[in-house]
């Protein structure tokens, strides 16, 4: 694993529990996500149509799509719910001093 | 038990059940008949970026072939003009005959059509299925000046589509607010300005009085005496369940084919699922009919279930979207029930909601946004309206405080 590919998010405490951010690097969109048990990555656009998730409804384990209501997984990116059905693709993620990197391919 | 499942009607709801089913019965056979020589689509697009060209036929199937046959799920294009309910039998024009022990019904709607002297009813387009969407599509390359009649959400989402085409659209509606069959004028108003700033022209409480066509194209006189000239004429004017074949049978009509919150039909073994069922909710404790795409894939999944013999009530709460020109406008619950209006936010770029309460309940809420702006907020609103919460109206009406502080777990 190549130190290089991990990109640095921001502090732990930008996210609050149950909820997420969205981050930007170069061309592509990620929403970094605080669960109860820590912290999770995953594209940050539907696969169902192009909008963002950002301002989807994380709960529990899940993110919600806020145009057609597709639900997937945040820890597998699996797609839960019709429309959506092709899954998410989901990003390791460490926390190092307070700050969260996540790996990108 | 093995039996023989027919599902009378190919599509979303159609589909949805028919899956659902095989998840919880592997024996039985499982037949869709389809009218339309496709296998289910997602209609939403038809409107939008089908027309825009930005899906193509081949996006819009909810599943392959190859998965319907991995399932056992035989779909068959016929048409059925014949019901005997007594005998269990479809009987098609050529009089192919298909008997089943357990039927659902998920024949759909179809469009209301204006009433047009002959000779101009094939110059009226209407939009529902894929085939009057390619039509649509492809006559309004070479033309400008378009029609709409009706300003529902389906002639909405045309005027948005054809606008973003350059066509100069007008919209003519007959009431005094566009989507007032569903939608609260707070709303409405909004999403007409939007379609004003992008150059359509919106014409309220005007009625068709004559359509004449002239040379290629059409004058339209409204009950004012005022004219349009156009070149092209598309209707919109509002859906009918799809209740013809049962109409002189014992089947229970009343706005559609009524049926309890089982999906189960006044016939023992006949379920009916989707726009064509007028379906008893438990939560709003009384009948309703839904024409969305959440209902009928929900619905259809809920008589699945039924059918295969896991006794599940239909409890989803209405919920349905359209997206025109950059908005994303949503609706859930129902918003004709209630003491109270709160307004939350006032931009359109933050997105605006009214919430719809009853008893300090929300029975309903409808939201429009820049998209992505609403979707959440109305998300939880439709769990507070399942959990029946009694809301705090302080942070229903501050943005800036979350809505998901009122959810209790």
């Amino acid at each position: 694993m190549s130190e290089k590919n991990w990109i640095e998010v921001g502090s732990t405490d930008s996210i609050e529990e149950e909820d997420l951010i969205r981050f930007d690097h170069q061309d592509k969109t990620f929403c970094v996500y605080k669960l109860t048990d820590g912290f999770y990555a995953t594209d940050g656009i539907c696969t169902h149509e192009a909008v963002h998730l950002e301002d989807g409804l994380v709960m529990d384990d899940e993110i919600e799509c806020p145009m057609h209501q597709g639900i997937f997984n945040i820890k597998s990116g699996e797609a839960l719910s019709p429309p959506a059905c092709e899954d998410l693709k989901t990003y390791p993620v460490k926390v190092d001093n307070d700050k969260i990197f996540i790996k990108i391919d | 038990m093995k039996k023989n499942i027919i599902i009378l009607g190919g599509g979303q709801a159609g589909i949805y059940a028919a899956r659902e089913i095989r998840k919880n019965d592997t024996e039985s056979n499982i037949k869709i008949l389809g009218e339309e020589n496709l296998l289910p689509y997602e209609r939403p697009p038809l409107s939008k970026d089908f027309l825009l060209d930005k899906k193509n036929e081949q996006d819009l199937y909810f599943h392959s072939s190859e998965v319907l046959k991995n399932e056992n799920i035989d779909f068959e294009n016929i048409l059925i003009t014949k019901v005997d309910f007594e005998h269990k039998k479809l009987f098609s024009k050529n009089e192919d005959v298909y008997t089943y022990d357990t039927l659902l019904i998920s024949t759909g709607s179809d469009n209301k059509r204006l009433s047009l002297d002959n000779n101009l009813n094939d110059d009226v387009y209407y939009l529902r299925n894929l085939e009057e969407a390619k039509t649509i599509k492809e006559k309004v390359l070479n033309k400008n000046k378009i029609t709409i009649i009706g300003g529902g959400f389906i002639g909405l989402e045309i005027a948005s589509s054809l606008s973003q085409l350059q066509k100069k659209v007008t919209v003519i509606e007959i009431s005094n607010q566009l989507m007032g069959r569903i939608i609260p004028k707070q709303i409405a108003d909004l999403v007409q300005s939007t379609h004003i700033d992008h150059g359509n022209k919106i014409i309220l409480n005007k009625q068709i009085d004559k359509i004449t066509k002239k040379n290629d194209n059409f004058e339209i006189l409204l009950n004012d005496n005022s004219l349009i000239e156009t070149d092209f004429v598309i209707a919109g004017i509002g859906s009918t369940p799809s209740v013809k074949l049962f109409e002189n049978t014992n089947l229970k009509l009343d706005n559609g084919i009524v049926t309890n919150q089982f999906c189960e039909t006044s016939i023992k073994n006949v379920y009916a699922a989707g726009d064509v069922s007028n379906f008893y909710h438990p939560l709003y404790e009384r009948n309703m009919r839904l024409e969305s795409y959440q209902h009928a894939q929900n619905h259809g999944i809920c008589a699945g279930k039924n059918i295969a013999g896991v006794k599940t009530e239909y409890t989803s709460i209405p919920w349905m979207w359209s997206d025109q020109f950059n908005l994303n406008l949503q609706l859930t619950g129902i918003c004709d029930e209630y003491d109270e209006i709160i307004e939350r936010g006032n931009d359109i770029n933050k997105g605006v909601i009214y919430f719809f309460l009853k008893n300090n309940k929300i029975r309903g809420a409808c939201g429009v946004g820049i998209i992505g702006k609403v979707g959440r907020d109305i998300r939880i609103t439709s769990k507070l309206t399942e959990k029946d919460t009694i809301v705090d109206k302080q942070i229903l009406s501050d943005q800036n405080l979350k809505l998901n502080k009122l959810i209790q777990k």
